[in-house]
């Protein structure tokens, strides 16, 4: 027994079961307050409101789904498929509406829209009125999915480039037609990508609160968010959470029966198809996805730096200034306890992979899963706690110290940060090791060199591509963050995302332009080098097997 | 002469050529193997019959039927030649019984249904009717790819390495199944392979190729099955 645990206890496996609890924990804190006396505001919630918060969910995340699948789909598939002019260029633009928060796009396309917008303002002085609602459920339904269907485009894009070509050979030699194949075969293959990608939108849907709220559009977030600062009533804000959890968990449950015993597995060293040249009617295919980037960045962009000029906060204000380095300091520094804990579970799930250990590999990544305004709730309840736990010492420490300590200090949106962003590093980087393979490893440990000194010397060199794109969606991510910031921001501290919501909220957006743009710029910069790194060798040369 | 193949040449872009002036006739229900190192063109023989890659010259011809010369090339949906892929490429989202109904979509339902049962029978994989490729072993998941390229009655059958993917001792029962097989059908059948032993066991005579040449040509006595 003692042995077992003697070899077992090393620093990857603390790691993995300390990140698992920490997750476990602050989840279970709000479990155990379902089971508490309802409020009066959550017997009104249930009885007048819970119907048109579900049914306004599941119609958002219903239509984004279908249409971020079906433009992400055609992108990838005419980047993959189709030579044509400026395919290199499209092929990592095409990410770049990543690099516009869906708030900061909102804001923009409803002061374009307006009653005295630029754009019917425009039109009337040539003669035609135009009243077009985009602060409604299809105004937040589009600009989900212009800025969204990047995570269908990428996933299965690759997916897509690394079809096999037999498969298609084979369905054209049994006499199918293009259609046929297409529908019956090369479809039904990218299936995996295509769901993973649109389970991302949908992730990413439900996460969403600074739209949501802006539009006016009543679903889960929305209702999350109402309950605990306008009512005031924790407890029914954690009853919606619970509801909105049932949620995810039946789309993620729905998606793994309906996959049943197929597999999609292809042969371990596919030929891919190469690429044909455009003709007749596909001609345009390029054209619209153009289209599609000038909505999802380039009038969004060009809009904001149009708008900039009449904001009375400068780019390089001190104000700016300052909240572009509380920005950076708080991203980089997520994203450096991220990667260093991702490559810790990623090597305490590698080798022979258990039952138990998968699942809680699962666990600990079950963050992104759970949409801001919950795992808010949870992370902030659990350091109220631990605070009262934590008094004792405080007191001990400095006699004249008030309650709460950790709970009113940056730490708690850090690790919100670092919860809900894990699984994206761990599992860009879990990928690498996978195409890594073993043997380079259990050849260093034969070679006696110990844990760390084969991580150190030998894994992280090998995966060093996969490191820096874990990093960099990482920061991304947490660059462009607002639920968990704006409920777990310490007073009076603002990030560049926060910044935009408030000068937006009071209405309010030249000076929402500034900020707004440097954040794209800074999002966008990282897009830039995500698709370019990748393309140099690295751990691509390295062969499984 | 069933199968005519006359000085048929095939070059990548800039690179030299892989087939040149490569000619073959074949009767009807021979079964012939291309044998050649890696990189002699054989697969690229198989993949210009299928219709899979335009060749730079010269005629092929079956039953009769121009499939391509300098003017006519007809589209490998549209030829009827059957292939097994080295690796079966079996369709891992579809069932046995699904990936042998494909290419049977013109036939009527119960047509269908009678030629799926039927081909399944001929392969003995009755039983495995409702499994997905991923559960068969590499000597079932052959047969399924066999039975498969069988269904529509194809004009000729080509096989592109059918051992690589199989382990040496279940090769050498498969052979002789494969060749059995085949010649129950009557199919006329090339087969490509870079190991005489399994040339010399299916084939009625072995084309050699070196180059993109055709090299040399030998009869293989069978003792009859």
């Amino acid at each position: 027994m003692l042995r077992r645990l003697k070899t077992k206890a090393n620093v990857f496996n603390v790691t993995g079961l300390v990140a698992g609890l920490l997750i476990v924990i602050p989840l279970l804190t709000i479990l155990l307050r379902l089971f508490e006396a309802p409020s009066d505001a959550w017997v009104h919630i249930r009885t007048h409101r819970l119907r048109d918060y579900i049914e306004h969910t599941f119609v958002l995340i219903g239509v984004v789904a279908m249409l971020s699948a079906a433009i992400g789909f055609f992108a990838a598939y005419v980047v993959a498929r189709y030579e044509f002019k400026g395919r290199k260029t499209l092929q990592w633009m095409l990410i770049l509406p990543l690099a516009v928060p869906s708030y900061i796009m909102g804001y923009v396309y409803a002061d374009m829209f307006s009653y005295i917008g630029l754009v019917p303002r425009s039109l009337r002085d040539i003669g035609i009125e135009l009243n077009l609602a985009v602060m409604s459920m299809q105004g937040a339904i589009v600009i989900f999915t212009l800025t969204l269907y990047p995570y269908v485009y990428m996933i299965t894009r690759s997916a897509l480039s690394r079809q096999h070509a037999a498969y298609i050979e084979s369905a054209r030699l049994l006499g199918a037609s293009k259609w046929r194949t297409f529908w019956q075969v090369v479809l039904p293959l990218a299936r995996p990508a295509l769901v993973a990608g649109t389970l991302l939108v949908v992730l990413e849907t439900l996460n969403d609160y600074g739209l949501v709220a802006f539009f006016n559009v009543q679903v889960f977030s929305f209702a999350i968010f109402n309950a605990w600062f306008s009512f005031d009533d924790v407890g029914a804000a954690i009853r919606l959470s619970a509801v909105l959890m049932i949620i995810v968990f039946v789309v993620v449950v729905l998606e793994r029966v309906l996959r049943g015993r197929r597999r999609y597995d292809q042969t371990s060293r596919p030929r891919p198809l190469p690429r044909r040249a455009l003709k007749g009617m596909e001609k345009s295919y390029p054209w619209m996805l153009w289209l599609m980037l000038g909505g999802g960045f380039f009038i969004p962009v060009g809009y904001l730096i149009w708008l900039s000029q009449f904001s009375r906060v400068g780019f390089f204000a001190l104000e700016t200034i300052y909240v572009m380095l509380n920005t950076l300091t708080i991203s980089l520094a997520a994203t450096l306890i991220i990667v260093v804990v991702a490559v810790m579970l990623a090597n305490f799930g590698r080798g022979r992979k258990t039952r138990g250990k998968t699942a809680w590999l699962k666990i600990t990544n079950l963050g992104y899963a759970i949409p801001g305004a919950v795992l808010a709730i949870a992370v902030h309840v659990f350091f109220v706690r631990l605070d009262r736990l934590l008094y004792p010492l405080y007191r001990w420490v400095d006699a004249d110290t008030g309650r709460l300590v950790l709970s009113l200090s940056l730490t708690m949106l850090l690790f919100a940060y670092v919860l809900r962003f894990m699984a994206i590093g761990f599992n860009t980087i879990e990928a690498s090791y996978d195409k890594l393979g073993e043997s380079y490893t259990e050849a260093a440990y034969t070679l006696r060199s110990g844990k760390m000194k084969t991580l150190l010397k030998i894994d992280l060199p090998l995966i060093k591509t996969g490191i820096i794109g874990a990093a960099i969606i990482v920061f991304i991510d947490v660059v462009k963050e607002l639920p968990l910031t704006l409920i777990l921001r310490p007073v009076n501290y603002n990030t560049m995302a926060s910044r935009v919501y408030e000068y937006t909220s009071e209405e309010r957006l030249a000076e929402a332009a500034v900020p707004s743009l440097i954040l794209i710029a800074v999002a966008a910069i990282s897009v830039y080098v995500l698709t370019h790194v990748k393309s140099k060798g690295g751990v691509g040369r390295v062969r499984k097997n | 002469m069933y199968v005519k193949i006359e000085s048929l040449c095939f070059a990548y872009e800039k690179h030299d050529d892989i087939l040149n002036n490569v000619s073959l006739t074949m009767e009807e229900g021979e079964i012939v193997a291309v044998l050649g190192s890696s990189g002699s063109g054989k697969s690229t023989l198989l993949r210009l019959i299928g219709g899979l890659e335009m060749p730079g010259g010269g005629h092929v011809m079956i039953d009769e039927k121009t499939l391509c010369s300098t003017t006519v090339f007809v589209d490998a949906e549209k030829r009827g030649v059957g292939m097994v892929f080295q690796d079966y490429a079996l369709f891992p989202h579809m069932t046995v019984e699904k990936n042998v109904a494909f290419g049977l979509n013109k036939l009527s339902r119960a047509e269908r249904a009678k030629r799926v049962t039927q081909m399944l029978e001929l392969t003995g994989l009755e039983d495995k009717r409702h499994r997905y490729s991923h559960e068969l072993s590499g000597g079932q998941q052959q047969r399924v790819a066999l039975a498969r390229a069988l269904a529509p009655n194809p004009s000729i059958l080509l096989l592109d390495e059918p051992f690589s993917n199989l382990d040496t001792d279940l090769k050498y029962r498969i052979r002789t199944e494969l060749r059995a097989i085949i010649k129950q059908t009557h199919m006329t059948s090339i087969l490509v392979t870079h190991d005489y032993e399994d040339a010399k066991a299916i084939a009625d005579r072995i084309v050699f190729l070196e180059e993109g040449r055709v090299v040399e040509e030998s009869r293989i006595p069978h003792p009859k099955a």
